[in-house]
């Protein structure tokens, strides 16, 4: 075995691959005991098409690895469950392997280079079955995603057909190629591949007026684009009708949009019920306005305006003293459902960054005093806007608060993070005018208070005391500071 | 004629092994494992050979059968291990592994562990310094059941069960011992956080095991090692810093390096804890684990998988393609700043090209350069001693002479 590259007739190296894994597939070895071809008793006839292959999803959100080593070279045969390729991302060696029975026609990337998940890796000339979950590795064309969906419908369809299908290779091929689509109309049951089809619908020409140059008399893409080129004149009655003004565009998720569409989708399963209630901030604003303006709090270093979140927060977490089941975790992912009453207070807030919506937490709030509150929710906020929270402080959340007011709104129905029981919106605070006691119109500054509670382990009367607590303490501030520790 | 009683725990067969016997135990061996019935298999391995025992767990990974549970348990004498993609030159260094060469050693040498071996393993991940201090653990199990924390959270669990209570798993899924003085309140089952869990940027916690995973279409492994006694700590940043790390800029997987710490149990002890927790989790918790050795050299593919690890191309060629310069991008000039730029192209371990400018325009190389690039063009880069006799040239410049001593320093030949 050579153990030193081979110059090729360009001069440069390539890497030998006969010293480590499998040698170059250039030529099946007799020894192996394995099918070569697949043979025609099956009743489905192979669809011999070059077709990109993407390099499915590995996980762990990641979106591109690198090409360690390359086990085929174009024009080298594999059989399904063939190694393709081995990829590296991060701690992970991970081999590739082959859906289809087919022959390698192109590389994507050269050794060493990164690989994009969802991105074609090879082109593989496919000459086995292609099952409805292997459409979805294969980019057919813009219409693929329809196709999709068509072919699950159409999967028992197909096997119907197939079962009564005799063996010769020359099968009726429109059979089968119509049962792949679910309308089988006589204009377009031609041969051809769904992509070439719906490039025919798209131009509206019908397919049996096309030469097909394919195999078998296929129509291939490069027919029908050679057709309307020579008449271009069936080509304008099929223009749009209009031009949308702009185009469709597809975007990619984020890794902060993904951790929320996967934690949203997980709280679907959580029965919520929403208790609204008023609160008056008026007191508060005041206290708030005098503490922002006394030189006390506004030390050289650390000048900080207090706002209404530490507070609230702050009251939150004393209610929390007194209803215990609010500040719990529901862990159903075992048989038997625990509720857990969690010692410590650890609320996590939302902010809002150009990334979109963080939750980091704060731990262990009961401990905190107000300032030390504001002082933490400014650090975290920042790290948050900056990008530069650590795993560790989105974890371990018992309840959340979260303060869309400070953008707008007046009720929400704010939704649970999974595993906890309860969350709290809060509203923009309005000036309104109100009675007082005496009759006479006052000005009242007040806000809702929206509380979703998880109505498996939580009942109304709980929500609505814990609630009324708060109001409790940031109606009258002074009872917050009496039970401060 | 090799005569010598059978050795394996699980194995009755208490005769005078025949080279005859020898080949009929190793086969059978060879089929029990991917027999489908043996659905819980654990072993340990008496060798200390990093080759052979990284040899048993490939074959393991290959040929257990679908839906089957693998623990492998072993030790290795020191040696440094490579991920599959990284790159020797520049995780270790490799002007220690040799220390019998005096040509490198400077007097502030540490002391010596004597030879060294340099391993490059199958799965990804980074570099680890092994040693008879560090007991390395492996699970494989079909990838449909497979998750990157499942058996670094099994560990920690079996740790805790010994009584280190600081231990979890991290972001990274490594396990880390937690430094913070405090107790905080924690739920005890969370793998993920304990009660010293400190935010405090001074006690950050010290990794004692790092995992690395190899995937195929449908079996999983996850190995990772666990620092449990090990003398060497102090030295261990010695090895694994590299001279030439400032100078390469390369494609593939860096290693992250952390601070580390013994967990302060024997070996035993931690092999009869994790082998406990493993059996019963997955078994009936009376499952016996078997003894194997490097006899199952014997057995054809592990033979050959032993083999291509140890080979030197196996080892050295598998590197991605990276550049070697005396001045990397964004740097500042080093010491070679009168001597120019020397730049080296490595790509499969091999130096396909080279280059050497000056700033200052008066000075030229041609001369050398042409040299150098016919001499260095195309050689195998660990193949490479001394520089300086590698090059055929009657007198050296001196500018090539200082070149040559630099790349002595920060390219020894490692073997």
């Amino acid at each position: 075995m050579s153990t030193h590259g081979v110059h090729n007739a360009f001069g440069t190296f390539i890497r030998s691959t006969t010293t480590y894994s499998q040698p170059l597939r250039k030529s099946r070895r007799p020894s192996l005991a394995r099918p070569c071809i697949p043979q025609y008793f099956h009743s489905a006839t192979r669809l011999a098409v070059v077709k990109p292959y993407l390099l499915a999803d590995i996980g762990e959100g990641i979106t591109e690895c690198q090409i360690i080593q390359w086990f085929v070279q174009p024009g080298a045969r594999v059989a399904q469950f063939d190694k393709i390729c081995e990829v590296q991302s991060d701690k992970a060696a991970v081999e590739i392997t082959s859906r289809f029975d087919g022959i390698i026609k192109k590389l994507h990337y050269e050794a060493d280079d990164m690989a994009r998940v969802g991105k074609p890796l090879v082109d593989i000339d496919i000459q086995s079955e292609i099952s409805p979950e292997d459409e979805a590795l294969i980019n057919t064309s813009k219409g693929s995603k329809e196709e999709e969906k068509a072919v699950p419908a159409a999967g028992d369809h197909k096997t119907k057909t197939t079962a009564a299908e005799t063996t010769a290779a020359e099968i009726v091929e429109d059979n089968i190629v119509q049962s792949i689509v679910p309308r089988p109309s006589g204009k377009h049951a031609s041969l051809a591949t769904p992509a070439v089809r719906h490039l025919t619908k798209q131009h509206n020409i019908d397919i049996l007026d096309i030469s097909g140059t394919g195999k078998d008399g296929r129509v291939l893409k490069e027919d029908v684009q050679n057709h309307m080129s020579n008449h271009p004149s069936s080509t304008t009655t099929a223009s749009t009708p209009s031009e949308p003004l702009g185009q469709d565009k597809p975007i990619p998720f984020t890794p902060v949009q993904r951790k929320m569409y996967e934690t949203m989708t997980r709280s679907l399963s959580i029965p919520h019920f929403l208790y609204s209630d008023l609160v008056d901030f008026t007191s508060l604003s005041t206290v708030r306005r005098a503490l922002n303006s006394h030189p006390a709090t506004q030390t050289e270093e650390r000048p900080q305006k207090l706002s209404a979140l530490p507070f609230i927060i702050k009251a939150v977490s004393l209610s929390l003293n007194a209803y215990p089941s609010l500040n719990a975790h529901l862990d159903t992912t075992s048989d038997k459902p625990q509720f857990i009453h969690k010692a410590s207070h650890n609320i996590g807030f939302a902010v809002d960054t150009p990334s979109g919506l963080l939750v980091p937490v704060i731990r262990s709030v009961q401990s905190h005093s107000i300032t030390s509150l504001a002082a933490e929710i400014n650090r975290l906020s920042a790290l948050a806007r900056s990008n530069k929270l650590a795993a560790s402080d989105f974890t371990g959340a018992t309840f959340t608060v979260s303060n869309i007011g400070s953008i707008g709104g007046l009720t929400v129905a704010p939704v649970i993070v999974g595993p906890q029981v309860a969350i709290l919106g809060v509203g923009k605070a309005r000036v309104v005018p109100a009675f007082a006691a005496d009759g006479s119109v006052v000005r009242k500054e007040e806000g809702v208070f929206s509380w979703s509670a998880d109505h498996r382990v939580v009942d109304g009367a709980t929500v609505a005391r814990c609630a009324e607590m708060v109001r409790g303490y940031l109606e009258r501030v002074e009872r917050m500071m009496v039970k401060m520790r | 004629m090799r005569s010598r009683a059978c050795r394996a725990r699980a194995c009755n067969c208490w005769f005078p092994r025949t080279n005859q016997a020898l080949l009929r135990h190793n086969s059978s061996w060879a089929e029990k494992v991917s027999n489908p019935q043996s659905q819980i298999q654990t072993y340990i391995s008496k060798s200390r050979d990093p080759y052979v025992n990284l040899s048993i767990e490939h074959f393991l990974f290959q040929k257990t059968p679908p839906g089957s549970k693998i623990l492998f348990l072993y030790t290795n004498r020191p040696c440094i291990v490579i991920g599959r993609n990284q790159n020797p030159w520049l995780e270790v260094n490799l002007g220690l592994l040799q220390p019998h060469d005096t040509h490198n050693a400077s007097p502030s040498e540490p002391p010596a562990l004597g030879t060294v071996d340099l391993v490059r393993r199958r799965s990804g991940g980074g570099t680890v310094f092994h040693d008879e201090g560090n007991v390395n653990w492996s699970v494989i199990c079909d990838f449909a059941d497979f998750t990157r924390d499942k058996h670094a959270e099994m560990v920690v669990r079996c740790l805790r069960s010994l009584g280190i209570e600081r231990a979890r798993v991290n972001e990274r899924h490594d396990i880390v011992l937690d430094q913070g003085i405090d107790k905080q309140q924690v739920e005890g089952s969370d793998t993920h956080s304990t009660a010293y869990t400190s935010t405090n940027a001074a006690s950050r916690p010290l990794k004692v095991s790092g995992s690395a995973y190899k995937l195929s279409r449908n079996r999983a492994l996850h190995h990772g090692t666990a620092l449990l006694q090990s003398p060497n700590l102090q030295i261990i940043p010695h090895y694994l810093h590299s001279p030439a790390k400032s100078y390469i800029t390369a494609k593939g997987v860096e290693s992250v390096s952390s601070p580390v710490s013994n967990i302060g149990l024997d070996n035993a002890s931690f092999e009869d804890a994790v082998h406990a927790g493993f059996i019963s989790t997955y078994g009936s918790g009376m499952e016996r684990r078997e003894v194997v050795d490097d006899d199952l050299l014997g057995i054809a593919e592990i033979r050959k998988g032993f083999d291509e690890l140890k080979s030197l191309d196996w080892t050295f060629t598998q590197t991605p393609q990276f550049v070697f310069s005396s001045q990397p991008m964004g740097t500042m000039d080093f010491d070679l700043s009168a001597n120019g730029k020397f730049s080296m192209n490595i790509r499969h371990g091999i130096i396909q090209d080279c280059e050497w400018t000056f700033s200052d325009k008066k000075t030229s190389a041609k001369e050398l350069i042409t040299l150098l690039s016919e001499q260095l063009a195309h050689r195998k880069l660990h193949e490479i001693g001394d520089w300086a006799a590698s090059l055929k040239a009657e007198d050296l410049d001196p500018k090539l002479s200082e070149l040559l001593a630099f790349l002595n320093r920060t390219l020894p030949q490692p073997a």
